[in-house]
C-alpha cells in the first residue's frame, strides 16, 4: 500500500521532470494557444523517454514493471502540476482496454506503439454521463460502426480510436478505428480545464479490427475501474496541491495584523479538509494496491476512491478559492486553474453521484 | 514458511485451543472483565481465557517478558491481533492502566515503579481510574488546580478530579497535580499514582444521558502520597501526560473494538425494517446515499490505519497522519450511530426497551456522544492537526 524504493525512484524522477518541462505555466501557454492543441508534443516525448507510458506494464510484456502503484504515483505528480497528455487517455485507458480485451495477436501488435508513446489512442465509450454497457446505442454491422459519443479525451488529437459498441446479438465489443477514417466525425471541444475532448459520431464508418470474445465484459469492466483509480491518483494530486498552496498563503497573508492563519475558523476547515484528504488518500493506495493484487472487488475500490477524491477535489478548490480571497478569483492565480480541472474529473467516467450509487450498489444498500 | 508465518501458525494453534467458543462473539458490556480486586467474571469461560491469557502475558502482549507482558515485537504483536481478530476473541482484559499508564511508565518510570505496578496490571490485580480533568480545567488542562504540598516525604494532595471513569471501584488512580503554583501553567504540574483506598478519597458517580454512570467525581482531602509515588521529575509531569494523551486518542479512534461491539450491519438492519425495491434496493435513495457515505468512509478510515502501520514500519510516515484518527474515528462512529437511530425510527427512541439488543444500540449513541469530547475535543483536535500537522501558525 505504499511505495517500494524504485516507485519512489520513479515518482521523484518524474516529478523533476515535470517541475522542468512542465510546471501550471505550460498548462497555461497550451490552454491560450490559437490552435489548442491537446499537449506539448515535446512533454509528450520527454515522457516517453522516461518512460511514463511503460511504467505500470510488467517487464513481460514490454513495460517498466512498476505497476499500478507506479502509475499512480506518477498521476499523484501529473495532478499536482495539472500537465496535459495523453498519459490517461492513451498510456492508461487505451492500454488497459487492449490488454483486457484484445487477443494475443492484437495485444503483440498494438501495445507496443502505446507502451513506447510512438502511437497514441483513446477509448470512446460514454454516451451520457458514463459508460453503462446496457444503454449503448452503438451499433457493429459486418466491419461498420454507427452511433455517437460524448467526452472522449484526447479525441481530435489520437491516432485511433477504441470505441465500445453492441454486435447484432447484443454483445459488447470494441471497434479500434483510426480517427481521420471515413465516417468518423470529430468535433473537438475545449473544456474549461484547457484540454481537449470530443464529441464524435459515426455513420457507417470502417472499423480495422474488433476487440470481441467473451473476455471484452468484464475486461473492459477492469479497464474502465483501472482509469477511474489512475484519474482518482491525478485528482488526489490535485487536492493535495491545493490544501499546501492555501496552508502557505494562510501562513503568509496578513490581514488585522495578524497572519491570518492564526484564525481558528480557518484553522479548523483546513484541518477538516486535511482528514477528508487523507482518507481520500488511503482510499487511493488502497485502490492502487488493488489493481496490482488483482482483488476482486476492483469495482468497489475505485468507486470509492473517485467518490472520495471528487468530493474532496471539489471542495478544497472551493475552500481555497475562498481563503485566497480576491486573489482566488482571478485568473492570474493558479488556484482557479485547479478549481476548474476539479469539475472536469469529477464529470470524467462518472462523477461522485454515479460512484456513491454504484458502490451502494455492490455493497447491497 | 518463515518465522512470521511459524508465529501465526502458533498463535493460531494456541487461540484455537485456550478461547472458548463462548468467547469468540462481539464482547457486550456486562460481559467485559474489568482488572482491579473487584473484578468479577460472567462465567467461567470467560474466567479460563482471561487467566489463559493473562498466563502467557498476552494481556499486554508488547510489554517486555521481565514486567509480565508478552514480549512481542511490533510485527508479531500484529499477527497476534490479527489472529484474535480472525476467531473475533474478545479481549481478555479491560483496564486504562493497561491501555494509558502502562505505556507511560515503561518510558517514564523508575526501575521500581515499573517493577512494582507493570505485573500487577498484566495479572490485572489492580484497577486503575485517571484523574486528569477537572470542574475548572476540561481543554484546557493545564490549568489545574489539585494541589500537592510537599511535606518531607510526602505529598498531602487536595482537590477534586472529573470523569474520572468507575473511580468508584478502582483500586489507584493516575493524576496530574499542581506542584508549583508560581510557575507558568505546564511547568508546575507534576505526575502521581494514588491508592484509592488512601485516607480522604471519595468518590460520587455521575448520571449521565446514556443512562449510566462510568464517571465520577473524586474528591482529596488532605491525601498522603509517597513521594516514590511521582512519576518523573518533579514539575515535568506535563511531559508525562502528553506521552499518555497519545495513547490515549490511539485507544479513542479504535474505541469500537474495545467497548461494546454491537455488530450493528447497518445495511442488514436497513433492510429489515425499511422498505426495499424490487431490485433489492433501500427505497429511500437518500438513507441508501448516507449509508454508502458511511460505508466508504469507514472503508477508508481502516486503509487510512493500514497505511499508517506500513509507512512507520518503513520509515516514511507523515507525522501529521496519526493525529487526524481520534477526530475521524469518533466523528464516524457518531455518524453511524444517528445512521442508526434513524433507521430504528419511532423503535429506537426508549431507552428502556425489551429488546436488550436494541436497548445497547441507543444507549450506545448516547454513550458514544462522549466520544468526541473525552481524550481531548475534537475543536482540540483540529487545532493539534492545523497547527502541529499542517504548520499553521499558533
Amino acid at each position: 500500500m505504499i511505495l517500494n524504493e524504485e516507485q519512489l525512484l520513479l515518482r521523484n524522477t518524474v516529478a523533476d521532470f515535470l517541475n522542468k518541462e512542465a510546471p501550471i505555466e505550460a498548462l497555461r501557454m497550451l490552454r491560450d494557444k490559437a490552435d489548442a492543441p491537446a499537449w506539448e508534443p515535446e512533454l509528450w516525448r520527454g515522457l516517453c523517454e522516461l518512460g511514463a507510458p511503460a511504467a505500470a506494464q510488467p517487464e513481460e510484456q514490454g513495460g517498466l514493471g512498476f505497476g499500478a502503484m507506479g502509475m499512480g504515483a506518477i498521476m499523484i505528480e501529473v495532478g499536482r502540476r495539472l500537465s496535459a497528455s495523453p498519459l490517461l487517455s492513451s498510456a492508461i485507458f487505451a492500454q488497459a482496454v487492449i490488454r483486457e480485451c484484445g487477443s494475443a495477436q492484437q495485444i503483440g501488435q498494438l501495445l507496443p506503439d502505446l507502451l513506447s508513446g510512438d502511437a497514441v489512442a483513446t477509448v470512446a465509450c460514454q454516451e451520457g454521463t458514463h459508460f453503462e454497457a446496457e444503454t449503448i446505442r452503438c451499433f457493429r454491422e459486418n466491419n461498420q460502426l454507427t452511433g455517437c459519443k460524448n467526452l472522449v479525451i484526447d479525441a481530435a488529437s489520437a491516432d485511433y480510436l477504441l470505441v465500445t459498441a453492441l454486435d447484432r446479438q447484443g454483445h459488447l465489443c470494441i471497434g479500434r478505428i483510426a480517427s481521420d477514417a471515413p465516417g468518423v466525425a470529430i468535433t473537438p471541444r475545449q473544456l474549461m480545464d484547457g484540454r481537449q475532448y470530443g464529441s464524435v459520431s459515426f455513420t457507417n464508418a470502417t472499423v480495422e479490427e474488433w476487440l470481441e470474445g467473451e473476455q471484452v465484459v468484464s475486461g473492459f469492466a477492469r479497464a474502465l475501474d483501472e482509469t477511474t483509480v489512475m484519474l482518482s491518483a491525478e485528482m488526489l494530486g490535485g487536492s493535495r496541491e491545493l490544501l499546501e498552496r492555501t496552508v502557505a498563503y494562510l501562513q503568509e497573508r496578513e490581514q488585522f495584523d495578524v497572519k491570518i492563519g492564526t484564525f481558528q475558523a480557518l484553522q479548523h476547515r483546513l484541518a477538516q479538509a486535511y482528514c477528508q484528504l487523507e482518507l481520500a488518500a488511503a482510499s487511493v493506495y488502497a485502490a492502487m494496491n488493488a489493481l496490482d493484487s488483482a482483488a476482486d472487488n476492483l469495482a468497489q475500490y475505485a468507486s470509492r476512491a473517485k467518490t472520495l477524491t471528487g468530493d474532496i477535489y471539489q471542495h478544497l478548490s472551493n475552500e481555497a478559492v475562498q481563503m485566497h480571497g480576491g486573489m482566488g478569483v482571478t485568473d492570474e492565480m493558479d488556484i482557479g486553474l485547479f478549481l476548474k480541472r476539479s469539475r472536469v474529473c469529477n464529470q470524467l467516467l462518472g462523477d461522485s453521484a454515479y460512484h456513491k450509487d454504484r458502490f451502494a450498489t455492490l455493497r447491497g444498500c | 514458511m518463515d518465522e512470521r508465518d511459524l508465529f501465526r501458525q502458533e498463535v493460531r494453534e494456541w487461540l484455537e485451543t485456550h478461547c472458548p467458543v463462548s468467547q469468540r462473539q462481539p464482547i457486550v458490556r456486562e460481559e467485559q472483565i474489568w482488572a482491579g480486586s473487584q473484578a468479577t467474571f460472567p462465567s467461567a469461560d470467560a474466567q479460563a481465557w482471561f487467566e489463559a491469557m493473562r498466563d502467557r502475558g498476552w494481556t499486554a502482549p508488547s510489554w517486555p517478558a521481565e514486567y509480565g507482558g508478552g514480549g512481542l515485537d511490533p510485527d508479531q504483536a500484529r499477527i497476534l491481533e490479527q489472529e484474535m481478530a480472525r476467531l473475533r476473541c474478545r479481549p481478555p482484559l479491560y483496564d486504562m492502566g493497561l491501555w494509558m499508564l502502562g505505556p507511560a511508565l515503561l518510558a517514564y518510570g523508575s526501575p521500581e515503579q515499573k517493577a512494582t505496578h507493570l505485573p500487577r496490571i498484566v495479572r490485572g490485580e489492580v484497577r486503575w481510574a485517571q484523574g486528569y480533568s477537572e470542574p475548572g480545567a476540561g481543554s484546557d488542562l493545564a490549568s489545574l488546580s489539585t494541589r500537592a504540598l510537599d511535606a518531607g516525604d510526602h505529598f498531602v494532595v487536595s482537590g477534586t478530579k472529573i470523569w474520572t471513569t468507575r473511580a468508584d471501584v478502582a483500586d489507584w488512580i493516575f493524576c496530574l497535580v499542581r506542584t508549583d503554583a508560581d510557575a507558568p501553567k505546564r511547568e508546575g504540574i507534576s505526575f502521581l499514582l494514588i491508592d484509592m483506598h488512601s485516607q480522604g478519597v471519595s468518590t460520587r458517580p455521575i448520571a449521565l444521558i446514556s443512562g449510566e454512570s462510568e464517571f465520577c467525581q473524586t474528591f482529596f482531602d488532605e491525601v498522603k502520597v509517597p513521594k516514590a509515588n511521582l512519576v518523573g521529575e518533579l514539575n515535568e509531569g506535563w511531559a508525562v501526560a502528553k506521552e499518555l494523551l497519545k495513547h490515549e486518542r490511539k485507544l479513542m479512534a479504535t474505541m469500537e473494538s474495545i467497548t461494546e461491539k454491537v455488530d450493528v450491519g447497518l445495511v442488514e438492519l436497513a433492510k429489515s425494517r425499511l422498505a426495499v425495491t424490487d431490485q433489492g434496493r433501500l427505497a429511500n435513495a437518500d438513507l441508501r446515499a448516507r449509508l454508502a457515505e458511511h460505508l466508504m468512509q469507514a472503508d477508508a478510515l481502516s486503509d487510512l490505519n493500514e497505511l499508517i502501520y506500513r509507512g512507520m514500519k518503513a520509515g516514511q510516515l507523515n507525522p501529521a497522519l496519526p493525529l487526524t484518527l481520534k477526530y475521524i474515528g469518533t466523528h464516524e462512529q457518531q455518524r453511524k450511530d444517528e445512521l442508526m437511530l434513524e433507521i430504528l425510527g419511532a423503535d429506537g427512541l426508549s431507552m428502556m426497551s425489551d429488546t436488550p439488543e436494541l436497548d445497547r444500540m441507543v444507549r450506545n449513541w448516547a454513550y458514544n456522544k462522549a466520544h468526541t469530547i473525552a481524550g481531548g475535543t475534537s475543536e482540540i483536535q483540529l487545532n493539534i492537526i492545523a497547527r502541529r500537522g499542517l504548520g499553521l501558525p499558533e
